[in-house]
């Protein structure tokens, strides 16, 4: 078990690097100029030159090397033992003030925020998204695993039918509708909670709960499909035969069998719904990570669309990997 | 079972321990919503309206407008006061010797100096270098800085060479301090030599980019790349807690995409004058959760209203106006004038709280002017028949009542008239639906060789994909293929790809738009200057760049203005390189009786230290009345002493 956690974490800089050529190569055919504003003003051409020059944006392969040197913490490792880093430290000290953090993996300055750099950026949205991410997740579980159980316990039944309803009105509602009748409901109507406000546990559950929708209906059917196979599997009969009752059965015995589709899931489920949602942070003024993935793109930020995008790989692999481990928990069978 | 919850578990405990890490911000005086989110506070850089604004609260230029006087004078601010030559080329600036930054250390002249330097390295510089290279030797040293950098990289080939870099950078400092004419005589008087007289120098240096720096703060973040020899500083400085400044607010607060906060500073020089201790700038992104905010209470200024719905919103507010008319109508025959004040005579009502005031711009398409198009073909908007015929044949109003629907005034002109004291904007050009504009509009046409648009190629409107320029490219398409009869479609391209087609001239029609910075003709008539950076139409006329340099050399004000009026009816009357639509508007929303401080001048300048929430029987600023008696916090905010200087 644990060799194959280290074999895969071994594999994570590799794969990393493939991601990041790639989005390398299709960030940079986008047309446009990540130093020019989208309105008014135009730089003139000096200054263009020398801030291409700055960012290493006049040539690709110029690009690729240096972003690499400072993302791996190369350029760390080297400024530390050169001995730049400690008289950069020693000059701050000299004046009495604190010094710029030194950051190991440097994935350089924001093309749109030129006051921010990537790790600034992440560092202050990625926990927002993690947050409403892992809220959200939790409360599709809880949904999700509920409404599948109730619909599988007695198939094409009434309650089966409202939920297999609900859970097509949240895979097909988009969330900005969900989203903003939330926000028109409960802040507006009922005066519950603020519009455009960030930071007391109620506004974190609004957002939550609109993320959950979609997973939490997709949970719901997983968990149906699986739990009404496993209900006519041998060994529930044979459990039934020996008298448990029929809620031991289906959450003892039934259950533990079905979620396994549900927890390969939530692997990938977690990493996108942790990784922020344009839509969503937009009509609840949520400063998370899911608005960078759009806007980077559109403003060419070079940095930073490599930046989100290694972010979500990295996560997509780790919580793969998480999900494994669990696995292998759940189902001795995967051992391995 | 159990097992079966461990994820569940495991997930609030992460969104648990999430959330601990999070600090709740405590409430502000005043809360308002930008324009947008602060791209950046070097003020080198800074070119949004959002960053300017924020940076009026926290530095303080030289001299300041007087945004509720409708001449817009400017006052003594960080100098107290100033002399200028009898030739009009050099500038003596006295600071107030008590003013201090944020810190509590003195502000020197030499400050000054320091961020006027920092503006014109071509490394460090942004949008508005040319702004700052207005002093004598201000290009010769960019050039020269830009000349030396290049030849240092191409010398090292990649090789490190720290020591020679920064040996490099103070030559180029010693330069500067010998030749262009920015001088600090002493701690307290700045001296600006010109290369030639500018008339509305004291109007552009009230722009937020000319705030002195602190040094001692700049120099630890900068550092000279040892390849490039260029100057670079880490964005670090601009951070709360170790941003330094002048003005009447420190930065107490700045997390991204999420909130920005300022504090009334201590050591500001008229910190007592200030109305407001604390203001928050929440960063609210989606225009219909904006205005949901400010309806739902706990905000007191919106200042970019952009939902559809806002044309609804101003309708009501007509409605609510016309139940009132005799209050109104009396007001006005007393004098009033100011719409805010207007509406402070009315009974509060929500309905009252949107406001359209008028803005320092003008939204316009703009004609490629080159001999042929990007592709080759010949371009028949090369001559000037062609582009004035467009011109008479567009419905501007339609657009103005029927898209935009914000009661905007269809633009004749350029320059928005009645913004700028002094200067009389031309007539300019009829247009459709008025019948004659058509038939010279079909007459032009055929002269020049399209008879009822024949022979003319299939005709692009260029827009970007956002907001209701699609609507208004329609509605002109329209508008050019019946009068016309010319075959008109409309292309839309994404905002950075539109940028770069314009830059080169790679359109026909596109639409276009400008803002003024300074109180001057210049700061829209320059555009068309052949040789300018923002001429996309390619416009080039050696007529109307002479007129400009005729304008410049003028030294008699009135003069000047007279070639100037000359100039821009020659481009809105004969040449057409674009064609004026409307004048912008900007939508606010506020409540008149609670909120003051926001100025309805057409410049649409906001002093951010004017800003307060009024409390009961406390009286808002008004234009032209200057400040308000009685109501003590609203009263006498920092003007610096009227009539000092000049």
């Amino acid at each position: 078990m644990t060799r194959r956690i280290l074999g895969r974490l071994a594999q994570l800089p590799l794969v990393l690097l493939v991601i990041y050529t790639l989005t390398l190569i299709l960030a940079w055919a986008v047309p446009g100029n990540p130093l020019d504003r989208p309105e008014g003003r135009r730089p003139p051409a000096e200054v263009i030159e020398a801030l291409q020059r700055r960012y290493n944006l006049d040539s690709f392969w110029g690009f690729y090397g240096s972003y690499l040197y400072s993302a791996t913490g190369a350029k760390w490792a080297v400024e530390e033992l050169d001995g730049t880093a400690q008289d950069r430290r020693a000059r701050f000290e000299a004046d009495g003030l604190a010094p710029p953090p030194a950051r190991v993996f440097d994935l350089g300055p924001s093309l749109g925020y030129r006051d921010w750099s990537v790790n600034d950026v992440l560092a202050g949205a990625l926990p927002v998204s993690m947050l409403i991410g892992a809220t959200a997740i939790a409360m599709a579980l809880v949904l999700g695993v509920l409404a599948g159980v109730i619909g599988a316990v007695r198939p094409n039944g009434v309650i089966d039918g409202l939920t297999l309803m609900v859970a097509l009105v949240g895979v097909s509602l988009p969330t900005f509708v969900i989203g903003t009748v939330l926000l028109i409901l409960f802040p507006v109507w009922l005066g519950l909670g603020a519009v455009g406000r960030w930071g007391s546990p109620v506004d974190v559950l609004l957002p939550s709960l609109t993320l959950s929708l979609p997973f939490a209906a997709y949970i719901a059917r997983l968990t149906r499909l699986s739990m009404v196979e496993v209900l006519w599997a041998d060994y529930v009969r044979t459990a039934r035969a020996k008298g448990v009752t029929e809620t031991g059965v289906v959450m003892r015995h039934a259950l533990k069998n079905a979620f396994l589709p549900v927890l390969s899931y939530l692997g990938p489920a977690t990493a996108l719904a942790m990784t922020g949602s344009f839509v969503i942070e937009r009509v609840f003024s949520v400063p998370g990570l899911g608005q960078h993935f759009v806007e980077a793109v559109r403003n060419k930020d070079l940095f930073l669309i490599i930046g989100v995008v290694l972010v979500f790989s990295t996560m997509l692999i780790v919580f793969n990997l998480i999900v494994d481990v669990l696995y292998g928990w759940f189902d001795p069978r995967i051992e391995g | 079972m159990t097992k079966l919850l461990i994820p569940l578990v495991v997930l609030i405990a992460a969104a648990l321990g999430l959330f601990m890490l999070d600090e709740p911000q405590e409430p502000a005086d005043f809360v308002f919503i930008n324009r947008g989110d602060v791209t950046t506070l070097d003020l080198s850089r800074m070119s949004w309206m959002q960053d300017l604004r924020v940076a009026g609260a926290l530095w303080e230029t030289l001299v300041q407008n007087d945004v509720f006087d409708q001449a817009y004078a400017p006052q003594p601010a960080a100098a107290e006061r100033w002399e200028v030559s009898p030739d009009g080329r050099t500038y003596t600036f006295y600071l107030r010797p008590g003013a201090k930054w944020t810190n509590g250390q003195p502000v020197k002249a030499e400050h000054f100096v320091y961020a006027w330097r920092r503006g014109m390295l071509p490394e460090l510089a942004g949008d508005y270098i040319t702004l700052f290279q207005a002093v004598k030797n201000g290009r010769a040293f960019t050039q020269r800085r830009l000349d030396e950098t290049a030849r240092f990289a191409q010398e090292g080939r990649g090789r490190p060479r720290p020591d020679e870099a920064r040996a490099l950078w103070q030559a180029s400092a010693a330069w500067f301090d010998s030749h262009v004419g920015v001088r600090a005589r002493g701690d307290f008087v700045l001296e600006l030599e010109l290369e030639q007289p500018i008339p509305y120098l004291l109007d552009a240096l009230s722009l937020e980019l000319f705030a002195p720096l602190y040094p001692p703060l700049l120099e630890r973040y900068t550092s000279v790349d040892p390849v490039t020899a260029q100057v670079r500083v880490d964005a670090g400085w601009t951070k709360p807690g170790v941003l330094v400044s002048n003005g009447g607010y420190r930065l107490s607060g700045w997390r991204f995409k999420r909130d920005m906060r300022i504090d009334k500073s201590e050591h500001y020089w008229n910190a007592a004058a200030l109305p407001t201790r604390s203001i928050l700038m929440p960063s609210i992104n989606d225009p219909n959760a904006q205005v949901l905010a400010f309806q739902t209470g706990g905000v007191d200024w919106v200042s970019d209203v952009i939902p559809d719905y806002r044309a609804e919103m101003l309708d009501r507010k007509r409605r609510y106006h016309e139940r009132f008319a005799d209050t109104l109508g009396r007001a006005r025959a007393a004098g009033v004038t100011d719409p805010v004040a207007l509406d402070r005579l009315l009974p509060p009502h929500p309905d009252l709280n949107i406001h359209a005031f008028p803005a320092f711009g003008t939204f316009y398409y703009n004609f490629n002017c080159n001999e042929r198009f990007a592709d080759g073909r010949p371009n028949p908007f090369r001559d000037r028949r062609v582009r004035k015929a467009f011109a008479l044949a567009l419905n501007k109003q339609n657009i103005a009542d029927n898209v935009r629907r914000l009661g905007e005034p269809v633009a004749r002109t350029l320059v928005p008239p009645g913004s700028l004291g002094g200067y009389a904007v031309p007539e300019g050009l009829p247009c459709a639906p008025d019948p004659g504009a058509i038939a010279e509009a079909r007459r032009l046409l055929a002269q020049a060789g399209f008879p009822d648009g024949k022979g003319l190629p299939e005709i692009e409107i260029l827009i970007t994909s956002d907001g209701w320029y699609s609507k208004a490219a329609q509605a002109s398409a329209k508008d050019w293929q019946s009068n016309l009869g010319a075959r008109v479609i409309v292309r839309e391209k994404e905002v950075k790809v539109f940028r770069d087609d314009l830059k080169n001239a790679n359109y026909m029609i596109s639409r276009g738009g400008w803002y003024g910075d300074f109180g001057d003709a210049t700061t829209f008539l320059d555009l068309m200057l052949s040789y300018d950076g923002n001429n996309d139409r390619k416009y080039n006329d050696p007529d109307y760049d002479a007129m400009m340099a005729r304008a410049r050399a003028q030294t008699d004000p009135a003069q000047r203005l007279r070639i100037l009026e000359a100039a821009e009816r020659k481009i809105i009357e004969d040449d057409l390189p674009l064609i004026p639509v409307f004048h912008y508007s900007q939508v606010f929303l506020f409540d008149p009786h609670t909120v003051s401080g926001i100025s309805p001048h057409p410049r649409q300048k906001s002093n951010m230290l004017l800003l307060a929430r009024l409390g009961p029987g406390q009286k808002g600023l008004e234009m032209n009345r200057g400040a308000q008696t009685g109501g003590g916090a609203a009263q006498g905010a920092p003007r610096g002493v009227p009539g000092a200087g000049q």
